[in-house]
């Protein structure tokens, strides 16, 4: 099943903490003033659909942009330079926001008034990144053979690790079990193979589609002018819209429980549960769904931390967490082997309880009192509120932190109870130990 | 009882402290137009302190004692603290290091209410065999965890590795059959013996009032009486034990640490022992570094490597981390080039870089206010102005950071820990 959701325009808009003005159609350029921080942030996130061709190459660029350019075309020389304007980051981050992939190229520094000699760290921190973004270290018309290559191991040495970490395993593996056959399977950087099987015409062509075509958000935080990094972006931009067609998201009816077992040598088992939700179509929605989740499993006092780790002692953490962008939840936790149905249908029996309603007032404002704490300590981090205005423009919704935060006093008991009659449990993954 | 000022110009930061009459030293960090409040009190009193002598009378704790005790501690008679934080919107949690047991909450709304259940929390023990017992199941799950974290088990087995005897060789949380021996009565002589305020740390940091917080505490702190418990560590060798240990876990990409122990000289680093160490390893092994570079062009490393300093009573060390497929040839290499820094020592130009690197570091820490409050709990157990730093590294010459250089990283007193795959 495929909904189309329009996409709110956002156009032009005037806040009381951010400015955001469009270089072009699908080209957005937010300032957010705010001279509390010592360490001021700019940053390129590039949206684009999550497609099987594309995310490797999307994720491999990301990676070899970052490691050097045409002024500085050799790792060292660049890392050089950052440490001297005080340590400053030019980084890589890709993550998948609902069938999504948010491509971003960010850098970071002390605000100019912190250096020791009297530099404008900013103004050269914002050259170096559309430097390194618009002028790559290329040789004959391709990246550096050295950069790729290099960028390559490194990557796939990351996408190996994700199995390391057994939580973010067995997260990493149901979602891939649940989603099979949406996009949103597909990993974050692509497949190992993908990143392997890539040729350096793919990464050429994935940084020329993504200039050309990808939604491009610009976020500049902190207390320098953004005046001269605006320009800067806009030369660029200036005669290159792209069109920010209505936003697809693909979710799979649920039919029989998917099951899937894994064991491996270790000495917890892990649970994931999967389930589908309602596709939040307002703010309201939204924000009740994140809600209701916060009620079943989020905060010390939500319904499974309350009977299934304290009450019963099955764990130490079960957790459940929404992601209104794929309509999903995800409820995990960490068991003995012999524990693993006991705690399932802990699990359910707690989900149940909500369904018939029967959550307390204080569980309610419990979860509300939390959750507002959440929004409104996003005021207090540059990257948070940085993170929070990219999923606020990729879903074309205006609300601010404060105004979320004044929603969730508004939500009801019933509207909780609404959203949850549309839970299904989809896919149940568990690795187990020995 | 009145605030002394503390101000840092460079930085443009301030902080607030003072002694209060019940024997809590009190920091409050306001940090203007802030939304949130961060709160933490800490106790000197981790994983390591499981020897000390209580008026007299020698005692030995089981292994993971100080932690359970911090899970204990949420409990009280009237109720446990998670529920009273539910009705002010507080996120609260707490955690247990090898030196410290550090409580916190953050809030953007009702703090005087948080802050009076955090204070209560550290002043009303309350075990009881039930309780206790109850809490085996939850412990043994979070052991369990950390049992099969491979980033957790490499770096206790380079501790267990380089520490014949200190304590910091034992995980914090203990084992599955350790805790089963700890008791109510057990937890109460730690409390009694640690929990003394004059042991103990209040930090405020964000949107706070001195003077709010100063009256909430005069009407919840009750007088401590004032006396020290004495911490009894064992002899440690220089040595390390083992220059090797490997343990296998299902990993894709095997995990390693390199340690680099050094001589405890009886005392805390300092602030300038510190900065100095920090840019030698900046310098030594940075992104920007010949040895980073070296590394990466033979395909050995990737961006997880990265270096740290471990320094508390009885312990000191340099350690290098990360994902690679081939660490001994690393270790090899690492010794080879430490060998030949002791010979050259850091230039001018490698030294000025990483000097401003580490400035800039120091300064973005201001940002964040746990690690803010963090800081500044360490910095009063271990005698450290968190100011200090920022005009030292102002003002330091290669000629410090050379001389520094001669008391760390002996190419011969190291320890590789290794995880990996059983198959590898």
């Amino acid at each position: 099943m495929i909904f189309l959701i329009a996409i709110e325009k956002i156009g032009d808009v005037v806040m009381s903490e951010f400015k955001r003005k469009e270089i072009c159609e699908g080209v957005g350029f937010t300032s957010i003033i705010d001279d509390r921080f010592k360490r001021g942030r700019i940053g390129a996130a590039l949206i684009v659909p999550l497609e099987r061709k594309t995310a490797a190459a999307n994720a491999l660029l990301s990676c070899v942009l970052t490691r050097s350019c045409k002024k500085y075309p050799d790792f060292t020389a660049l890392s050089r330079k950052l440490s001297s304007l005080y340590s400053a980051a030019i980084y890589p981050s890709v993550r998948r926001i609902g069938d999504y992939q948010v491509i971003a190229i960010s850098a970071s520094a002390i605000e100019d008034r912190y250096s020791l000699d009297g530099e404008t760290i900013s103004a050269e921190l914002a050259e170096l990144l559309c430097s390194i973004i618009f002028e790559p270290n290329m040789i004959n018309g391709s990246f550096s053979e050295e950069d790729v290559e290099q960028e390559r191991r490194q990557l796939i040495e990351n996408i190996d690790a994700e199995f390391n970490d057994k939580r973010t395993y067995a997260v990493n593996r149901c979602v891939e079990i649940m989603c099979r056959e949406e996009p949103f399977s597909i990993g974050r950087f692509g497949s190992r193979s993908d990143v392997e099987n890539l040729t350096q015409e793919d990464i050429y062509n994935a940084w020329q589609h993504l200039l050309k075509n990808a939604r491009v958000e610009i976020t500049m935080l902190g207390s320098s002018d953004p005046d001269s990094a605006f320009e800067k972006f806009r030369e660029y931009f200036k005669d290159k819209p792209r069109k920010t067609s209505n936003k697809s998201i693909t979710v799979s009816e649920t039919g029989d429980v998917k099951r899937i077992a894994e064991t491996e040598d270790v000495s917890q088992s892990k649970l994931v549960m999967g389930f589908r939700c309602k596709y939040p179509e307002t703010k309201r929605e939204c924000i009740a769904s994140s809600l209701m989740s916060a009620v079943l499993g989020g905060t010390p006092t939500s319904k499974l931390f309350v009977n299934v780790r304290e009450k019963q002692s099955l764990c130490y953490y079960c957790a459940s967490r929404v992601d209104n962008e794929k309509a999903m939840m995800l409820i995990d936790s960490g068991v003995e082997t012999e524990n693993i149905e006991k705690t399932e249908t802990a699990v359910m029996e707690q989900l149940k309880e909500l369904v018939k309603g029967n959550i307390s007032e204080d569980e309610i404002n419990s979860a509300k009192l939390a959750l507002k704490n959440a929004y409104i300590s996003c005021l207090d981090s540059l990257p948070a509120l940085q993170s929070y205005h990219i999923g606020r423009v990729n879903r074309g919704d205006g609300l601010t932190p404060e105004e979320s935060a004044e929603i969730v006093e508004t939500i009801t008991k019933d509207e909780i109870v609404q959203l949850a009659q549309y839970i299904r449990l989809d896919t149940v993954f568990s690795l187990i130990g020995n | 009882m009145q605030f002394t000022k503390i101000e840092n110009q460079r930085a443009a930061e301030s902080y607030y402290r003072l002694k209060h009459s019940s024997g809590l030293t009190i920091v409050v960090y306001p940090k203007k137009d802030f939304k949130s409040t961060y709160a933490s009190i800490g106790t000197k009193f981790g994983s390591i302190y499981s020897q000390f002598r209580y008026k007299g009378e020698k005692i030995t704790v089981p292994n993971g004692t100080a932690h359970y005790l911090e899970h204990k501690l949420f409990e009280s008679e009237d109720g446990d603290a998670f529920t009273k934080y539910a009705k002010t919107g507080a996120s609260a949690n707490a955690y247990t290091s090898f030196d410290t047991t550090c409580y916190l909450f953050s809030c953007t709304d009702r703090f005087r209410e948080s802050l009076e259940i955090l204070l209560d929390l550290v002043q009303s023990p309350y075990f009881t065999p039930e309780t206790v017992a109850k809490e085996q199941g939850i412990i043994g799950q979070e052991i369990k965890m950390y049992e099969d974290s491979a980033d957790w088990k490499v770096m206790m087995n380079l501790l267990q590795g380089m520490y014949q005897n200190h304590p910091i060789n034992i995980d914090i949380a203990g084992s599955v059959e350790s805790i089963k021996e700890i008791t109510p009565e057990i937890l109460y002589s730690c409390y009694r013996s640690y929990y003394n305020l004059n042991n103990m740390v209040l930090c405020i940091v964000g949107n706070a009032d001195p003077d709010e917080v100063l009256a909430i505490a005069d009407e919840q702190l009750k007088d401590n009486e004032d006396f020290t418990t004495e911490s009894i560590f064992p002899e440690e060798p220089y040595e390390v034990k083992t220059h090797y240990t490997e343990q296998h876990l299902p990993v894709a990409v095997p995990m390693f640490e390199i340690g680099f122990k050094e001589k405890f000289p009886g005392k805390y680093a300092d602030n300038q022992e510190l900065i100095c160490t920090n840019i030698i390893l900046e310098a030594f092994a940075g992104e920007s570094s010949a040895l980073y570079r070296e590394l990466l062009d033979k395909k050995l490393i990737n961006s997880s490597f990265g270096t740290e300093y471990m320094e508390g009573f009885g312990y000191r060390g340099v350690i290098f981390s990360g994902e690679a497929r081939n660490p001994q040839e690393i270790t090899d290499i690492i010794r080879e080039r430490i060998r030949e820094l002791h010979q050259t020592g850091i230039s001018e130009e490698d030294f000025e870089n990483a000097r401003r690197s580490i400035y800039g570091k120091l300064i973005t820490g201001f940002d964040n206010h746990s690690s803010i409050a963090s800081e500044i709990i360490n910095g009063e157990f271990t005698g450290r102005e968190i100011f200090e730093s920022i005009d030292i590294v102002a003002g330091l010459t290669s000629a410090d950071v050379n001389e520094r250089l001669k008391a760390q990283l002996d190419p011969d007193n190291y320890c590789l820990s290794v995880v990996k795959n059983a198959d590898d």
